[in-house]
């Protein structure tokens, strides 16, 4: 309860005028952009992370539930909290640092997306994720709900440019998760925060991705007098491999209450429109949106235009921004529904929608991610007529029933919050359920933050998925396993997942002889749906025979993991999260997972995610077993985002000394070229500072060789010769040789740092690091170094000479001697505590062996 | 007409909180109280019984610096300003009006000599029996919310006032043929003295008479606190001071009092007796940097070109859409490197007249523009609004700038 003396303390921490407590004050706060509401018992705004983690110990301690608030523009009820306290954190409002030199900014929680846009814009960079909402829509919001943006078609959602996060656990403890350098040891607590909806932890500063922006951009009106042929231009541009920076729909409705408030050029007597846009080096675009046109036209568009200037294009996005505000004109009133379905279901979907919404005489507008497959029916009425109020929320309910019929979700980007709550049940089992309850009973075991969101209680409708998805079943290699996994729970054996086997050393030793668990019987594609770009498949399959069958359409699995041969099964892929320096266009693991089906400890086969590329619902358990390293569970299927091959890969390589081939690469990395990947190796090892570097690029043949040619000026700038321009597989990539020699080496460490630290801690570390190979991927602030021998004190030293730079180190392969005295993570961090904490609760047999976890168990 | 009218209205806000990004207020505080959601929410409860008439909605009601820019982001369009005022007046009635409130309405606004003597007296510091006076006129902003302490906000405070000096009357010009009623606002005859000299000698440049009107405050003060008869007293008095037939235009060199006497109708609705003498002069008010951009007289040329930008007062751009005019004419100027101001409509804290209650809030909200001009670079800030003037020369010296204010007469003449 909120006593007297809680406001007191409060008070005493923020200062008088920062707590709010009176009747008006919290009716302030009692709403968000849903239409949930709720009176709050107080509000309090802190200024800093220390003020901020002494409130939640207050609360805590009084047992008083509280929610972090952004700016309250969610649409799903998610900073609605009746007597619990709000923590406002709009005094957060600073950008710490940008930095374009490795890529990456730092921001504090409050300041708004567009904010952070308008500060990098000079600088030539940009932040990928761009809600509509983005000039009122705070970061921290936008982590809490994983939001999505037109952009995110292109380049993925919150999780996928969130590098780090600081923030405070439910307990007051303040830890620090990731940051510039990639890929920290562990789990990655920063993907299961994101979309977490305020219920882990209260993110204070976070640490995000910039991106170069692109020479050049075309973005196109399509005009349709139907609005299914709308929709099956967008699954013809996706089927052809094209991937357009944005693929946005709006209906005749939205159309015309957009028009009534803003003069966009939207044509009024339209059914539907399309806003295309695609971005990159100037050559090739063109070419790119010709055949854009020409799919459209094929598929019936009344006509397509593109915006000739710079006023008009923003005129055409200002419209699209703004329409959920503009259907107000309509009615005082809309529920936003966020169902997500396969992009060649959204035909079938948007015809589902109209004839529910006929049924209730609810009317209805549409204005989505399209190519997404996200959609966005905006459900028309008056909230003060309690009648039309039950309607609505009827039709809603049975548009996302529809929707999880088609394979969908239930939301794509809107989160849960309080309003999806029962709908959870639509998508997943109790058992699904109870894994995400043990994520958040690891974080909050007193359920005092953001309580009574994202996970519905146990109830009736636990049963509601299996009468909905028909996808439920399983083969005989799932159930030997589960009844393998269910008896080593009662004679306590320890497992350890091993997919194919070829990767076992992973991790430190642990103190029992774990029994390994192979994939082998999960080697089949299970749906390949080669339109859509997705593709399910079980985690035995190996990486060669699903690029095989991928390229039958031209696609591939955009991943090139080192040392991984081809026959690596994609279990261990992903559970290792192994990837190679193509990162830099590709992302890696983590970003092209969907959805993933595993065996936890109890012997339950849980789902986490889905089959469509844009899912927020429920926890992130995907990208929390992404790099888990079999510590959590066994992962039986996966279903993955695969892309078009590349039509050329192309590679430039000049030599010189580390230092020139560093600023070189600095150069390009400022630029807005877009390389796949940047690698300096020494041409001959062991011998004067004599290196090699590689940039690659990859994708359409014209701009790959534009993009060569203005890297080529770019070393001449640096007063540097390419000695060769090459072409190179795109299966298999450039560095198959280097990975080989580094793989026969005793002892792998990979260490990662902001990209413009490596060569400085490369020099750093030199005396420690005897005889070695190096490869530097300077694109990613990675170093892979094979060496022969590694003293304890040397290894101990370079991972705090990383660890001085803000990066990490980690030992991939070492002999079983050094493990025993060593922990291959290198020294404890703060953020391992709650690792541990997961691991526990989520393997409360200990079932899985712990060696993948960082800090020895 | 109590707030219950305006349901439908106020019912429009579906809560998107677009809104928030361009409210000064919400911007310098962060706090949902201080924006359009936040404002039309409370109304909302009130309507719906969850919350009553009482002292905790002072603040978010007279906060506002109904300077419409939530309006123009909002895609339903909804007044909230002119809602803001409605529940304003409301307010008075139900939880009342203070006494410092008819001191500054009744008494001091409509007669300009006794305003002038009474600022003065209190500036001096001479008679601490004035406290109530000082608290009255702190209420309008030119003068700063605490007027002893005013040194901090005006300069130098004149001995005299603009109309000592020039007195009501008919003054002849160099101009061709315009008749130009001069309609001296508050500010510029308190205060910004300068500028109103700059403005009377442009005039007497453009016209063929000058007709310094002997009008007294405009009444938007009241106005925008919410006390519609106040207004009213004012706008009919000086009704009958700017009904002359001899002029063709009433021109004014604030757009504050410009912005308000064009909307002089809307004070006396169809019907009522003084109607069609508030259209015909409603019809007449011209802002003075319209009048310039028409007119513009010819200047000297600078030897040393100077960097200038330019503030758009709220009563200008949202108020009567002047917002090419002020730029091509600087942009004209000779000798003048014209630079635009990041977020140069952004309201500068002063609003006009009548306004933020609180000196810390508009101190922040002066803040953030001064962090924008520092950007620019300019040696000149440019604005039409004396209340503008001042709470910017106010700013400038705050952050050490040595960036000088100026109304645009100033800078032509
Ligand atoms: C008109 C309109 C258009 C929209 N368009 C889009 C769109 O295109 N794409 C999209 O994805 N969304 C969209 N949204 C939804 C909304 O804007 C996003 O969800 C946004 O990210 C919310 O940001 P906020 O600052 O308002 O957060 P809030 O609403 O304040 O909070 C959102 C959630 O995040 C949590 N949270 C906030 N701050 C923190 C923190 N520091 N640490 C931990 N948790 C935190 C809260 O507890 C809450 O659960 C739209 C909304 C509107 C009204
Ligand atoms: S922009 Fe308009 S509709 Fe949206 S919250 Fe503000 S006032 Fe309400
Ligand atoms: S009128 Fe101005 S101050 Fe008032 S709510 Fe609107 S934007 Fe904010």
């Amino acid at each position: 309860m909120i006593t007297d003396l809680l406001i007191e303390k409060l008070r005493g921490i923020v200062g008088k005028s920062h707590v709010l407590a009176g009747r008006a004050g919290t009716e302030l706060y009692s709403y968000d952009a849903s239409l949930a509401w709720g009176q709050p018992g107080i509000v309090v705004f802190p200024a800093d992370t220390p003020a901020a983690a002494a409130i939640v110990s207050a609360a805590s301690q009084a047992g008083v539930a509280c929610v972090p608030r952004g700016f309250g523009t969610n649409l799903s009820g998610g900073t609605v909290l009746p007597e619990g306290i709000i923590i406002c954190l709009s005094r957060f409002n600073r950008i710490l640092g940008i930095y374009p030199k490795s890529r990456h900014a730092v921001v504090q929680p409050g300041v708004t997306n567009l904010e952070l846009q308008t500060a990098l814009a000079p600088l030539n960079f940009f932040y990928a994720p761009d809600p509509a909402s983005q000039k009122v829509s705070t970061l921290g919001g936008n982590i809490g709900e994983n939001s999505g943006g037109p952009r995110c078609l292109k380049y993925g959602v919150t999780t996928n440019h969130v590098l780090g996060l600081e923030m405070i656990l439910p307990d007051g403890e303040i830890i620090r998760t990731g940051g510039a350098a990639l890929d920290p040891p562990g789990y990655d607590l920063r993907g299961a925060i994101i979309g977490s909806e305020g219920t882990l932890g209260i993110v204070t500063e976070i640490t995000v991705r910039i991106l170069p922006a692109h020479a050049a951009i075309v973005t196109m009106l399509a005009i349709y007098d139907d609005i299914g042929a709308a929709a099956r231009s967008v699954s013809a541009i996706i089927g052809a491999g094209i991937v357009p920076t944005t693929l946005e729909m709006m209906d005749a409705p939205i159309i015309q209450a957009v028009e009534d408030s803003y003069a966009c050029g939207y044509p009024r007597d339209a059914a539907a429109v399309l806003i295309i846009e695609v971005e990159g080096p100037a050559a090739g675009l063109e070419h790119q949106a010709q055949n854009i046109r020409e799919l459209c036209m094929q598929n019936n568009c009344r006509e397509i235009n593109a915006a000739k200037n710079d006023a008009e294009r923003n005129r055409l996005w200002e419209g699209r921004r703004g329409a959920f505000g503009a259907v107000a004109r309509l009615a005082p009133s809309y529920l936003v529904n966020d169902c997500s379905v396969s992009r060649t279901k959204l035909p079938e979907a948007l015809a589902r929608v109209t004839e529910i919404s006929e049924r209730y005489e609810i009317p209805h507008g549409n204005v989505f991610h399209a190519g997404d497959g996200n959609l966005h029916p905006l459900l028309l009425f008056d909230s003060r007529d309690a009648e039309q109020m039950k309607r609505v929320k009827k039709a809603g309910w049975e548009i996302m029933e529809a929707c999880v019929q088609l394979g969908g979700t239930i939301s794509g980007e809107h989160g849960i919050g309080v309003e999806k709550l029962a709908a959870m049940h639509m998508i997943f089992s109790r058992e699904d359920l109870d894994f995400q309850q043990g994520l958040k009973d690891a974080f909050d075991p007193c359920n005092l933050l953001n309580p009574g969101k994202v996970i519905p209680a146990p109830g009736p409708d636990d049963r509601k998925k299996a009468e909905l998805s028909k996808t439920g079943g399983h083969g005989a290699a799932v159930t030997a396993l589960i009844q393998t996994i269910q008896s080593a729970g009662i004679e306590k054996q320890v497992l350890l997942p091993v997919g194919n086997g070829s990767r076992r050393e992973f991790g430190n030793l642990s103190s029992e002889m774990p029994f390994p668990l192979g994939s082998s019987g999960l080697d089949d594609i299970i749906e390949y749906d080669p339109s859509n770009q997705v593709v399910t498949i079980g985690s035995g399959l190996s990486l060669e025979k699903l690029q095989d069958e991928l390229q039958v359409h031209n696609q591939w699995l955009p991943l090139r993991p080192p040392f991984a041969t081809l026959a690596h099964s994609l279990g261990g892929l992903a559970a290792t999260a192994a990837c190679g320096p193509e990162r830099m266009v590709y992302g890696s693991v983590r970003d092209l997972m969907l959805g993933l089906r595993f065996i936890n400890g109890r012997g339950q086969l849980i789902t986490a995610g889905g089959r469509v590329v844009k899912n927020v619902a429920g926890y992130d358990i995907t990208r929390l077993m992404v790099g888990s390293a079999g510590t959590l569970g066994m992962i039986t299927e996966m279903t993955l985002k695969v892309a078009t091959l590349p039509e050329r890969c192309c590679a430039l390589t000049a030599q010189g000394s580390l230092d020139t081939l560093a600023g070189a690469a600095a150069r390009i990395i400022e630029s807005n070229l877009w390389p796949a990947c940047i690698v300096a190796v020494p041409v001959e090892p062991q011998e004067a500072d004599y290196w090699e570097i590689s940039i690659g690029f990859e994708g359409i043949g014209k701009s790959v060789e534009s993009q060569v040619e203005q890297a080529n000026r770019l070393l001449q700038e640096k007063s540097m010769q390419s000695i060769g321009v090459q072409d190179y597989d795109p299966i298999n990539g450039r560095f198959n040789e280097q990975y080989q020699v580094l793989d026969g080496f005793d002892f792998l460490l990979r260490a990662n740092v902001p990209i413009d630290q490596l060569v400085d801690l490369f020099v750093a570390g030199q005396p420690s690091l005897p005889l070695h190979y190096p490869f530097l991927d300077l694109g990613n602030g990675r170093a892979l170094l094979g060496l022969e021998k590694f003293a304890n004190a040397d290894w101990l030293n370079f991972a705090d000479l990383s660890a001085e730079r803000a990066g990490h180190a980690f030992l991939e392969k070492a002999p079983v001697e050094f493990k025993k005295e060593n922990d291959v993570f290198g020294r404890p961090r703060p953020e391992w505590g709650i690792m541990h904490r997961l691991k526990n609760v989520l393997d409360p047999g200990h079932i899985f062996d712990p060696g993948g976890l960082p800090g020895k168990a | 007409m109590d707030i219950a009218t305006y349901y439908d209205d106020i019912s429009q806000c579906n809560k998107c909180g677009f809104c928030q990004v361009a409210c000064p207020i919400f911007r310098s505080t962060g706090h949902e109280s201080g924006v359009a959601r936040g404002r039309l929410a409370l109304l909302r409860a009130i309507i719906e019984g969850r919350l009553e008439w009482g002292a905790d909605i002072e603040e978010p009601l007279f906060d506002c610096l109904l300077c419409g820019a939530c309006t123009a982001n909002c895609f339903p369009a909804i007044p909230t300003a002119d809602l803001v005022l409605k529940a304003r007046s409301e307010y008075l009635e139900k939880v009342g009006r203070k006494s410092i409130h008819r001191l500054l309405f009744d008494h001091l606004l409509p007669y300009p000599r006794r305003l002038h003597w009474a600022a003065r007296a209190v500036a001096l510091g001479k008679n601490s029996g004035l406290s109530d006076v000082a608290q009255a006129l702190g209420l309008l902003r030119i003068f700063g919310r605490n007027l002893p302490k005013a040194n901090e906000i005006v300069e130098r405070f004149p001995h005299r006032a603009f109309r000592d000096t020039n007195k009501p009357g008919v003054y002849a010009g160099r101009g061709r043929s315009l008749r130009v009623g001069y309609f001296v606002g508050c500010g510029v005859d308190v205060i910004t003295q300068d500028a109103g000299n700059a403005t009377l000698q442009l005039l007497n440049k453009i016209a063929k008479e000058v007709h310094i009107l002997d009008n007294c405050c405009c009444g938007l003060p009241a106005w925008s606190y919410g006390d519609m008869e106040a207004a009213q007293r004012l706008a009919e008095k000086n009704l009958s001071a700017l009904a002359s037939r001899e002029v063709d235009v009433i021109v004014t060199d604030c757009s504050s009092c410009a912005s308000f006497l064009k909307k002089y109708a809307n004070l006396f609705p169809p019907g009522h007796r003084l109607h069609d003498n508030a259209v015909f002069v409603a019809g007449r008010v011209r802002d003075m940097v319209a009048l310039l951009f028409d007119n513009q007289p010819h200047t000297a040329v600078r030897k040393d070109p100077l960097t200038v930008t330019y503030h758009d007062p709220c009563h200008a751009a949202r108020g009567q859409g002047i917002v090419r005019e002020p730029r091509e004419i600087l942009k004209s100027l000779p000798g003048i490197n014209y630079k635009e101001l990041p977020e140069a409509d952004w309201c500068c804290g002063g609003a006009g007249s009548y306004a933020v209650a609180h000196h810390e809030l508009s101190r922040k909200v002066l803040d953030r523009k001064m962090d924008n001009l520092k950007t620019t670079g300019a040696d000149i800030l440019v604005t039409s609004c004396p209340a503008c003037v001042i709470q910017l020369s106010f700013g400038v010296r705050r952050h050490g700038l040595n960036t000088q204010v100026r109304h645009i007469s100033q800078l032509i003449s």
